[in-house]
């Protein structure tokens, strides 16, 4: 086994350790206990908003293509 | 928030056993109470969830990861894979329109992507070795630090975020979309997306970028379900939406590797 598949399949299964103990607590009081947190039951932007944004987005990402 | 808004926010389950009145009663009788916590979303559930599509990933991945290398074609491995991505597809629209069936499309999606991801891989691993377990722990990094850094706070998702990193996502799918059609009629193509330049290497760093960020969004997602109390199946909607965009996650991870192993 090569020091490449050591590094990277070791950060994998820490990576994985962390993920299914840290997934079964509850995020911090920091986290929970504020007023602008997402409200999924609603969504305060329309997506013709979000579809105008992602399209701001793509001409701009072309435009930088084309200067660079 | 009330629980009936929970409800009607995550989607009515088909149970009738669960409605608004399950909540109210549940306050009254203790017993009932622990019945009712059964049949609601917990965080434990999504994550165990999430471990059973991870391991129906890699199960199916493996099936045609061992086809490519026992062929050394492509071409053997290509209809499975194809088959799969279009398969996955549907089912992922399936479950996004019909949350009440994610207890069994989100097992099938998983296995149809995982046909796609094994195959994909294997043509990736024979062209640059060690590429793909370097993707699958950078891939896995990077859930486990965001996780860390959502759950303590340092990143805190609000509506801004979720408009600046929905729109970005539109926008990746609208470019790739674009791309894909000029591909098949003819056309170049959005060519510099996939190039090796500094300028392709840049655009998939922001596409690994907002992949990333989706995953914040997803924490969030079932962290307020489970403190809402929302149906039991979400926990397998939620475990769904962290595999979609754990793939995406992986596949770019994947491009931007072979970007860089390419120059």
């Amino acid at each position: 086994m090569d020091a490449n598949s050591i590094i990277f399949g070791g950060i994998s299964i820490l990576s994985l350790a962390i993920f299914f103990y840290l997934g079964r607590f509850r995020a911090s009081s920091k986290q929970r206990d504020r007023e602008d947190r997402i409200d999924w039951s609603s969504r305060r932007f329309s997506l013709w908003k979000m579809f105008l944004y992602s399209l701001v987005a793509v001409g701009g990402i072309i435009l930088l293509a084309q200067l660079l | 928030m009330s629980n009936h808004k929970a409800l009607n926010m995550f989607g009515r389950s088909g149970n009738p056993s669960l409605n608004a009145q399950t909540f109210s009663d549940s306050t009254k009788d203790a017993t009932f109470s622990a019945q009712a916590t059964s049949s609601t979303m917990t965080l434990e559930g999504t994550v165990n969830k999430t471990g059973i599509l991870l391991v129906l990933v890699v199960i199916s991945a493996f099936y045609t990861w061992s086809l490519f290398f026992s062929s050394g074609s492509p071409a053997a491995v290509m209809p499975i894979a194809i088959g799969g991505a279009i398969v996955g597809f549907i089912l992922a629209l399936v479950t996004i329109f019909k949350k009440q069936w994610a207890g069994t499309t989100a097992p099938l999606y998983a296995i149809a992507e995982g046909l796609f991801l094994g195959a994909i891989s294997a043509i990736f691993e024979a062209q640059y070795p060690g590429i793909v377990i370097q993707a699958v722990g950078l891939t896995l990094g990077t859930l486990a630090s965001l996780l860390f850094l959502y759950k303590t706070g340092i990143v805190k998702p609000t509506e801004n975020f979720r408009l600046m990193v929905t729109s970005a996502t539109m926008g990746i799918a609208l470019l790739y979309l674009v791309s894909m059609f000029m591909n098949i009629f003819g056309g170049a193509g959005v060519g510099f997306i996939h190039s090796n330049g500094l300028f392709g290497i840049g655009f998939s760093l922001f596409v690994v970028g907002i992949a990333a960020l989706n995953l914040v969004l997803d924490f969030d997602f079932i962290e307020q379900g489970s403190e809402m109390g929302a149906p039991k199946y979400m926990e397998w909607f939620g475990a769904f939406s962290l595999m979609v965009t754990l793939i995406w996650l992986y596949l770019e991870m994947l491009r931007l590797l072979a970007k860089l192993r390419s120059r």
